[in-house]
């Protein structure tokens, strides 16, 4: 285990989303930032910015709109990065797959590496995704080598 | 034979080459005769140096006594002329403030050479190291700011779609005052440092005016009110000390110390002599002039209104510095010069007219050489006078950096300047250059405050008027600095296309401004440390290594700064920019945040996806908080302070106190 | 050995060891914040893993100039700090500390973003705020030692927040906001907060943002080193001599901390206001003191 790998695995920077979440699941998602849950014992900080951040968490199924903003804020994000779908909507599409907006769950837009199901999915399990999350985040190459996983940008024209 | 060439080459050149721009109107004289004189101008003041060091830092001007009559019998001539001059354009624009002031310089000074029997002094042009200074700033900088000029008029009246060209005129009178300048330095007779004073003065109302529009005239006349002010004081003073001590020469008066004598009717006149200078120099409550001064076209602002002939004002000030130090006169005039440089920097932070920055910054930065002169001790001395030489280089390429930039985008807000690195990246760098040696270290501006905050200790108000003054300059340079680099990603940088009379100019003053921070050290020896003759306070400032150090007369340094080792550093870090810019590949290049919403993945950062998918732009100002710092505000109370220190002044000298 | 072998002994030992220390200073100040909020919190070298993920993360930016900004900030904070290890002249410390700042704030206003130019414009007004009281501080030690190099604090027989406790109050104030703690964190905030997202720092991410925290680190052990010329004499117990800067040091930090923790943010306004009012008004108040108690 190289130097470099275990610190990105020992220092996840989140950044949380909410795509059309109800917001069950990002209050499950905020709650393990809290004393009860402690996720910065593994030296996650929710950083606002994608910048800054290696862990996209995201809630709430892709519609139309949402679609745009998610992918801009999966580019903005630098390499390694990983994405973990919270919630059965981003999964999926959840309850409101079959809403005339809704796309379906994150991975209709953006490539997604962890799926943390349940309608909100206790804190408990969003915990065990983040971990799964490091693990792939460990296993990804150095970004030097990773022109190709650039997404693809859509230009729509706006009135 | 020294004499003849010094005065040829520096009073007469200019002279002469004013005549010939009136009479060959033709630019394609014009252009060589104003590179030729830079040229001569140049070749002189390097000989003046030598022969100034020769002469040990007292060169007199060996003319027989019979020339110097012929000279003073001219002076006369243009006194007169000048103020008969003034009011007869004062009468004919109906602004009568400046007619009436003109009338009373005009009593005076007739009662004066009437009744006073004045004997003028032998040697009346003398020239030691702070002239020499002087010399050198008008006399190098000043030509350079014409050569500029040469291209700038061109732009400015292809702007103005003049069919005939005012051009002429304009070259004349910098020409005229360029002469003046040199000889006002080298004046030790009072009543001839008068008379170019007030010529001075002419030529500023005559530069300002010259788009002769209604609020170029009104300027004008604003700038000729307020100098008069100055000029009754000054020849006021010069009678009372005719009187009193009766002598007229500068060298005199200078070895009469305040300190510990009682005020009386010498003292007035010293205080009156200090007014002059406040005026001159556009402190507090006479600053509106210099404000109002900046619609005159670039290089006036570049020459008059930073360089040289605000320098006059602190130049007295600094001369008369020995007479005023350790006196309560001298501390009046620190805290004047202190507080104009506090209210100023509040000022300039609510300012976005980018000229009206450097203005106050103008006045802020003569407000400190004003306090150190007023503080007087060695190192303030050294403070003051190393401060006007890299305030005029600086300041002076600042302006003809804002002039181009206001050519290139037509406009002079700062706001406006957003993206500028692309567009101008030339004038750009320089522009930031120039911000920068006003602000930071190793640059010579800053090591001048530095040297005014360690020799103001013993005076705790002026220091914390300093310092605070220290403190509003960093926030309206650094948002400055901010906006003019601010940019987003692109792959090419344009070619910029200047004339070449104006980029050569910013260059040979970028290369000015970094060599003479850099060679801080001799030119501290040279220049000005002969000057400072005065005792210490237990503080002696002294150079080498390649920087400045304060001692106490023990062996250990009790303060400072290597600089060179610093400039190395920064020469490091700008040669490293074309490095970094070039690593930088599109791929890699991402947009800023806006919580997501950007239009088309734009990567200017400009164009944002508001509610209803219409596309907003994302616009950014700089905050101004006009409502702490504001223009109207500030002023009133700045000038209440001033004017109640000034009448503070005068009561103190003239109700016979002990100073 | 020779006095240039022995400085470049110093400006090596300073430069390397510097960032460690002021590393696990964040380390303690991250697991101390949590205990205080009763969470458990992250390891000791947190601070050192995030910075090594931030360096191997893609070299993205905004425009091609970013890099270099903060490159030159971290260049003079370590020079300051190097200045104040070789016992310089106090002042010039203090102001080429503020080109560091400068730099990062000219490269935080480069960038088009709302975020970052708007903390650009706070942290430019905090400079505003903090520095006079910075200034008056060297100013005060200038007023009892008689000097402004370093060296004369060491010299000086004795401590010198003896006789200048209301300046160092003074100074743990500005150090609030220098730290970027609560409640005077504007333009940016440390980890586990946002201000404005990341306000200053917001478009700076990976090697840049490794850099800027390295700037962080140097400039903290600065800070810290400032804090131990007040208290330069060893105290002597039983023979033993206890050099309580340092210990004074690390407890003003703690302060820092349990401030941070117990205060909202306040706006700027009333930072500035503050800031002046009650630490400019307490160092002015101790140098007009001084200057009467000394004479002139």
């Amino acid at each position: 285990m190289s130097i470099m790998r275990n610190s990105r695995i020992k220092s996840p920077w989140i950044v949380h989303f909410d795509c059309n979440s109800c917001n069950g699941c990002d209050i499950e998602t905020l709650a393990c930032l809290t004393p009860m849950y402690d996720v910065e014992r593994f030296g996650i900080i929710n950083v606002g910015n994608p910048k800054h951040a290696d862990i996209l968490l995201v809630t709430g199924s892709a519609n139309y709109r949402n679609a745009r903003v998610l992918r801009n804020i999966y580019n903005q994000m630098p390499e390694p990065k990983a994405v973990v779908a919270i919630g059965v909507c981003a999964c999926t599409g959840g309850i409101f797959r079959e809403c005339y907006n809704v796309l379906g769950g994150i991975d209709q837009v953006i490539p997604v590496d962890v799926y943390v199901p349940g309608c909100s999915p206790k804190p408990e399990a969003i915990i065990d995704g983040v971990v799964l999350a490091l693990e792939v985040l460990g296993k990804k190459e150095h970004p030097v080598a990773t022109e190709t996983e650039h997404e693809e940008v859509e230009h729509t024209q706006y009135a | 034979m020294q004499a003849n060439i010094i005065l040829a080459a520096l009073i007469l050149l200019p002279a002469l080459s004013a005549l010939l721009c009136l009479v060959f109107r033709s630019k394609v004289i014009r252009t060589p005769l104003v590179i030729l004189t830079t040229l001569l101008m140049a070749a002189a003041s390097g000989y003046l140096i030598y022969a100034v060091v020769g002469a040990n830092g007292n060169l007199k001007l060996d003319l027989p006594e019979s020339i110097f009559a012929i000279i003073g019998w001219v002076i006369k001539a243009v006194d007169l002329t000048v103020l008969a001059y003034i009011i007869f354009r004062g009468v004919r624009a109906r602004r009568f403030t400046s007619p009436i002031l003109a009338v009373m310089q005009l009593v005076v000074l007739l009662a004066l050479q009437a009744f006073g029997n004045v004997i003028e002094p032998a040697q009346p042009l003398t020239i030691d190291f702070l002239s020499l200074t002087l010399i050198l700033l008008a006399s190098i900088i000043g030509p350079l700011i014409l050569v500029f000029a040469i291209g700038y008029m061109e732009e400015h009246e292809a702007h103005l779609h003049l069919v005939k060209s005012r051009q002429p005129r304009f070259f004349a009178i910098l020409f005229l005052f360029l002469c003046v300048m040199n000889a006002l330095a080298m004046a030790d007779n009072l009543l001839w440092m008068y008379t170019f004073w007030e010529v001075t003065t002419l030529c500023s109302f005559l530069l300002i005016g010259h788009d002769e529009t209604d609020e170029a005239n009104r300027n004008a006349f604003r700038t000729l009110d307020l100098n008069m002010i100055g000029g009754v004081a000054f020849i006021l003073a010069i009678s009372i000390i005719w009187h009193n001590q009766h002598t007229i020469a500068m060298t005199d008066i200078v070895r009469m110390p305040l300190a510990g004598h009682f005020g009386g009717f010498f003292a007035v006149a010293i205080a009156l002599l200090c007014l002059a200078g406040f005026t001159k120099s556009a402190q507090f409550p006479f600053q509106s002039w210099l404000l109002g001064a900046m619609v005159a076209p670039t290089p006036v602002s570049a020459l008059l209104h930073s360089s040289t002939m605000v320098k006059a004002g602190v130049y007295l000030l600094v001369r008369l510095s020995p007479v005023i130090t350790e006196s309560t006169l001298g501390t009046i005039v620190a805290f004047a010069g202190g507080f104009t440089f506090m209210a100023a920097s509040a000022i300039a932070i609510s300012q976005s007219n980018g000229k009206r920055v450097l203005a106050y910054s103008t006045i802020a930065n003569l407000g400190l050489i004003v306090c150190c002169a007023g503080i007087g001790t060695q190192v303030a001395l050294g403070s003051a006078i190393l401060l006007i030489i890299f305030h005029a280089i600086s300041k002076g390429m600042l302006f003809l950096c804002i002039g181009t930039i206001e050519q290139g985008i037509g406009s002079r807000d700062i706001e406006d300047m957003q993206g500028l690195l692309k567009r101008m990246p030339y004038t750009t760098f320089i522009a930031v250059i120039g911000m920068i040696s006003m602000l930071l270290p190793p640059f010579g501006v800053l090591m001048t405050k530095w040297l005014a905050i360690e020799s103001s200790v013993h005076y705790p108000l002026v220091l914390l008027l300093i310092i605070l003054g220290s403190a509003f300059s960093v926030v309206f340079w650094g948002k400055w600095i901010g906006i003019i680099l601010t940019m987003s990603y692109k792959a090419k940088y344009l070619y910029e296309k200047l004339r070449p009379t104006m980029s050569v100019t910013l260059m040979i003053f970028l290369v000015g401004v970094v060599t003479a921070s850099c060679a801080i050290a001799p030119l501290f020896n040279f220049l000005v440390s002969p000057q400072l003759k005065a005792g210490y306070d237990g503080l002696l400032l002294s150079a080498g290594d390649g920087g400045l150090w304060l001692s106490n007369g023990s062996s250990l340094p009790v303060g400072g700064i290597y600089a060179v080792p610093l400039f190395l550093i920064l020469f490091a870090v700008v040669a490293a920019i074309p490095a970094f810019i070039s690593r930088t590949r599109p791929e890699r290049v991402k947009p800023p945040y806006f919580g997501g919403e950007l239009a088309n993945n734009d990567i200017r950062g400009i164009d944002f996806i508001g509610p209803g998918d219409k596309v907003e732009q994302v616009i950014v100002h700089n905050y101004y908080m006009t409502n702490i710092f504001g223009e109207k505000r500030l002023s009133i109370w700045a000038s209440l302070i001033a004017l109640a220190t000034i009448l503070v002044m005068f009561g103190v000298t003239l109700f016979g106190v002990t100073l | 050995m020779q006095p240039f072998l022995q400085q470049l002994c110093i400006i090596l030992a300073v430069v390397l060891v510097a960032p460690l220390i002021g590393g696990l200073l964040n380390g303690v100040d991250r697991i101390l914040t949590a205990r205080l909020q009763g969470r458990y919190g992250p390891p000791l070298l947190q601070p050192f893993y995030d910075v090594i993920k931030l360096i191997g993360k893609e070299r993205i930016t905004v425009n091609s100039t970013q890099m270099l900004y903060v490159i030159t900030s971290l260049f003079f904070a370590v020079l300051s700090l190097v200045m104040f290890a070789l016992r310089q002249d106090l002042l010039m410390i203090v102001f080429v500390l503020a080109f560091s700042h400068i730099a990062l704030i000219i490269g935080a206003m480069s960038v088009r973003s709302p975020y970052s130019k708007i903390g650009a414009q706070r942290e430019i007004i905090q400079m505003m705020a903090y520095e006079p009281v910075i200034v008056l501080m060297v100013v005060g030690i200038y007023l009892i030692t008689g000097s402004f190099m370093i060296d004369s604090v060491y010299a000086h027989p004795s401590q010198l927040a003896l006789r200048l406790p209301l300046v160092f109050l003074a100074f743990l104030y500005v150090l609030t906001i220098k730290l970027r703690k609560s409640p005077f964190d504007l333009s940016t905030s440390h980890h586990g907060h946002q201000e404005l997202i990341k306000g200053l720092t917001t478009e700076f991410s990976g090697l840049q943002l490794a850099v800027i925290e390295l700037t962080h680190w140097y400039e903290l052990v600065l800070l810290l080193g400032m804090i131990t010329l007040f208290f330069a004499q060893p105290v002597v117990v039983y023979g033993i001599p206890i050099w309580i800067g340092g210990l004074v040091a690390l407890g003003a930090f703690v302060f820092e901390i349990i401030i941070d923790n117990i205060c909202a943010r306040t706006s700027l306004a009333w930072m500035l206001k503050m800031t002046w009012l009650a630490g400019l008004g307490a160092a002015v108040t101790n140098i007009i003191w001084l200057y009467l108690a000394t004479g002139r």
